[in-house]
């Protein structure tokens, strides 16, 4: 048991390190000062959307159900996500070498694999979830009971969805196993089962309203869900046999999932890591490119190799496409909905905006979705390739992103034309969702960069942790997220102002040259210091 | 020629490279020679541009690393000790990817590549992905990577580690030759006799100081460079 431990608190030393960030000068205080300040964030905007929520419900005395609700959406966050980061968590990790030769059990490597796969997400989720506990508790002036069930609960509720994920994980690694190209069948598996997900959540439309309206439906749904529905039943009403129950169920599920995936956890992971080698009889061809395009090249064989690198950045770029076929293919649907919810719109009123409705859709995708943030930190050792080559550091860092968005554009495009089309959108309006489809990425990937320059991830043991949960990826999707939430604060605020739709986009546009300008000479000014800062 | 004064890298509160100072000339093969942790992968990290330093100059063919780090890595190539290429490329995509970044013509890297393939029996290899080989053979990729754009100054990290007897006693001529036309080859190694035998200066570090360099007769006199370098770091 003390050797389990001991090699547990070694692994998350070495790999839990989120927060670790390689700067020459920063001290202790100022490298947790980012995530310090983004967790606040975030705290007291669940916080504040937590007593919005409870508002809803105080007519009804079932304020509870926001504290059930936010147990189960996290729950099914985790489970999404979960879905693709698995697989790769637990079967393409680069410390094989040193853990497998250990006189430890297989299960052993496996527990300790999936418990930092539950670390990460208890510090993810509790980032989300304790807020409104602590909320709840107070505005209902709740007993001790109630918060020493809320803390195991919050330490428990993440269990289910890990287990539910790694065993999706080991099913999908188990089939694309079975296959010549293991990282296709594995990325094409994840995306569908993705997509699959989403569609079904697209159809609960108006998710607020149907809350509000069918709260007690919802109160009855989740409770289904075991770990949110007992803990809800304990904080209402206390039972000691069922709270150790609760505990025990918890941790008994967990070592079962360890034990089933253990059985044939060392066969699979060796079956993966094995090459199949395909002799090439053609001969080798000696070819000169340019070096943009044989960075681009390069670059774009590391993007699809690594599958979750496929899915995280290419999942919001399939959801634009669809989202753009469905307003172009069900626009009656769409817009009618939209005009019965927004007193005072017409469908026409609202097709009339159709290109900044677009321009927002396009924002929205490509504020979510950083490709760079990741980039530098994938090469790992080999970073000291590039560092040898007699190659401006500030030119490295450029070619990153070119390539970001030559993975991008396709998508978008296709996304642009197909609404485009399907509204006739006029020349200027065609001209200014073009530029936007260069401009937007641009940004974010500027964005990405930069974060990933600042927070370099060197070490990982798993490209998962480095796409998923590095800081950089992390202060990259916020930062995103705020970018999108201001683009279409612009775009409505535009709109209400009356403006006509070209003015709205060339106005809009021109705010985000501005920004692309300024975040565009930072990078040039801090790159190369931060690019030859980078030591592994 | 490569010109180092008065070094120094520091690790934190940790001196890693302390005050070091040689120079290597054209035509030479250069041994760097010293105990785990000495300051030699260090030194030639810092060499090739890998790494900043906090004190001294490091000169390339007259140039400042420090202020034209371009131009200096031009003349250079680098094989580091652990062969950390691009896994998920096909070698031959890996040594047309360096060959890119150093503006080699198609002729020359044909010439080049094809040389160093058949030397290294891997022209059969060339088309498989980096992923499926063994240390010697990432090795061997590295080598001819670094070989292929016919550098003035090559500069590699125990290079010999993984590879085949064949391989090394190929690569040593190859080294012989590069010296013969006037360029110059800098290593590190733990292998002595072969360095004896091949280097024409030698330059031994304990603890980040340099203690001993000059040419090989110079630093080991009549006894062997092995027993010179125990006696020193003893």
């Amino acid at each position: 048991m003390s050797k389990t431990l001991r090699l547990l608190r070694v692994c998350l030393t070495q790999d839990m390190n989120l927060f670790k960030i390689q700067s020459k000068k920063a001290s202790g205080t100022t490298k947790l000062l980012v995530p310090l300040v983004l967790a606040c964030v975030v705290m007291v905007y669940m916080g504040a959307y937590t007593v919005g929520l409870m508002e809803q419900f105080k007519p009804m005395n079932l304020e509870y159900i926001a504290l059930s609700m936010f147990c189960a959406i996290f729950s099914f966050v985790t489970i999404f996500e979960g879905f693709y980061k698995a697989s790769s968590l637990l079967f393409n990790c680069k410390d094989d070498q040193l853990l497998f030769p250990l006189p430890v059990s297989k299960n052993i490597i496996l527990f300790i694999r999936m418990f930092k796969f539950y670390a990460f997400e208890f510090l993810f989720n509790g980032m989300f979830m304790a807020p409104s506990m602590i909320v709840y508790g107070v505005q209902t002036n709740q007993s001790w009971l109630y918060y020493l069930v809320s803390i195991v609960a919050l330490v428990l509720i993440p269990v289910v969805p890990i287990v539910i994920s790694c065993l999706f994980g080991f099913v999908t690694t188990y089939i694309s196993s079975k296959f010549k190209g293991k990282n296709l069948v594995q990325t094409i598996l994840t995306m569908s089962i993705l997509l699959v997900v989403l569609y079904i959540s697209f159809n609960y439309d108006g998710l607020l309203n149907l809350i509000k309206d069918n709260a007690l439906m919802i109160d009855k749904y989740i409770s289904y869900y075991l770990p949110v529905g007992i803990y809800i039943s304990l904080i209402n009403n206390f039972n000691l046999l069922t709270f150790i129950l609760y505990i025990i169920g918890h941790i008994a599920l967990f070592g079962i999932t360890v034990l089933i995936i253990g059985k044939v956890y060392f066969e699979l992971n060796s079956r993966m890591k094995s090459v199949s080698v395909v002799h090439n009889n053609k001969p080798y061809v000696v070819q000169t490119r340019s070096r943009l395009r044989s960075f681009v090249k390069k670059e774009f064989n590391r993007f699809v190799s690594t599958p979750v690198f496929i899915v995280n950045a290419g999942f919001g770029l399939l959801v634009f496409v669809a989202a753009c076929a469905a307003i172009a293919f069900k626009y009656d649907a769409i817009v009618g909905g939209l005009a019965e919810k927004m007193e005072g719109l017409s469908p026409d009123v609202i097709i009339g905006y159709m290109p900044v409705v677009l321009m927002g859709l396009l924002a929205f995708s490509a504020f979510m979705t950083s490709i760079t943030s990741s980039m530098i930190s994938l090469e790992g050792k080999s970073i000291n390739i590039l560092k040898s080559l007699p190659v401006k550091s500030s030119m490295i860092v450029l070619y990153k992103v070119i390539t970001a968005i030559v993975i991008m554009i396709p998508c978008l495009l296709l996304g642009d034309f197909i609404v485009i089309f399907a509204f006739k959108f006029n020349i200027i309006s065609v001209l200014c969702i073009l530029y936007a489809t260069i401009l937007l990425p641009f940004i974010a990937e500027l964005i990405g960069i930069m974060a990933n320059l600042k927070y370099p991830k060197m070490d990982a043991t798993n490209d998962t942790e480095i796409v998923k949960q590095s800081m950089s990826s992390m202060v990259a999707v916020f930062a995103g997220m705020a970018l999108a939430m201001v683009s279409v604060g612009i775009l409505v605020g535009l709109a209400v102002i009356g403006l006509s739709n070209n003015i709205i986009l060339l106005l809009f546009l021109i705010i985000f040259t501005i920004v692309a300008a300024i975040l565009w000479l930072i990078l040039t000014k801090i790159s190369d210091k931060r690019f030859d800062e980078i030591q592994v | 020629m490569i010109k180092i004064k008065n070094v120094t890298k520091k690790y934190g509160d940790k001196t890693a490279v302390d005050n070091v100072s040689f120079t290597v000339g054209d035509g030479e093969i250069f041994a760097f020679i010293g105990h785990n942790g000495a300051g030699k992968t260090t030194l030639i990290k810092a060499i090739v541009g890998i790494h900043d330093f906090n004190e001294g100059e490091i000169l390339i063919n007259g140039k400042s690393i420090k202020d034209d780090p371009i131009a200096c890595k031009m003349d250079m190539a680098y094989v580091p000790d652990n062969p950390e290429l691009y896994e998920n490329m096909k070698a031959i995509d890996f040594i047309n990817f360096i060959c890119d970044m150093y503006d080699v013509d198609q002729e020359t890297r044909t010439e080049n590549i094809h040389k160093y393939a058949e030397l290294f029996e891997v022209e059969n290899v060339l088309n498989d992905q980096i992923l499926s080989f063994s240390h010697g053979m990432k090795q061997k990729i590295a080598l001819i990577a670094a070989l292929a754009h016919d550098p003035k100054i090559l500069i590699m990290d125990e290079p010999f580690v993984g590879l085949d007897p064949k391989a090394v006693f190929d690569f040593k001529k190859v080294m012989n030759e590069m010296a013969k036309e006037g360029k110059i080859v800098f290593y590190s190694t733990h292998i002595l006799d072969v360095a004896e035998k091949l280097c024409s200066k030698v330059a031994i570090i304990k603890k980040g100081k340099l203690v001993k360099t000059g040419s090989m007769k110079e630093v080991k006199g009549d006894k062997s460079l092995e027993k010179v370098f125990l006696e020193l770091e003893g």
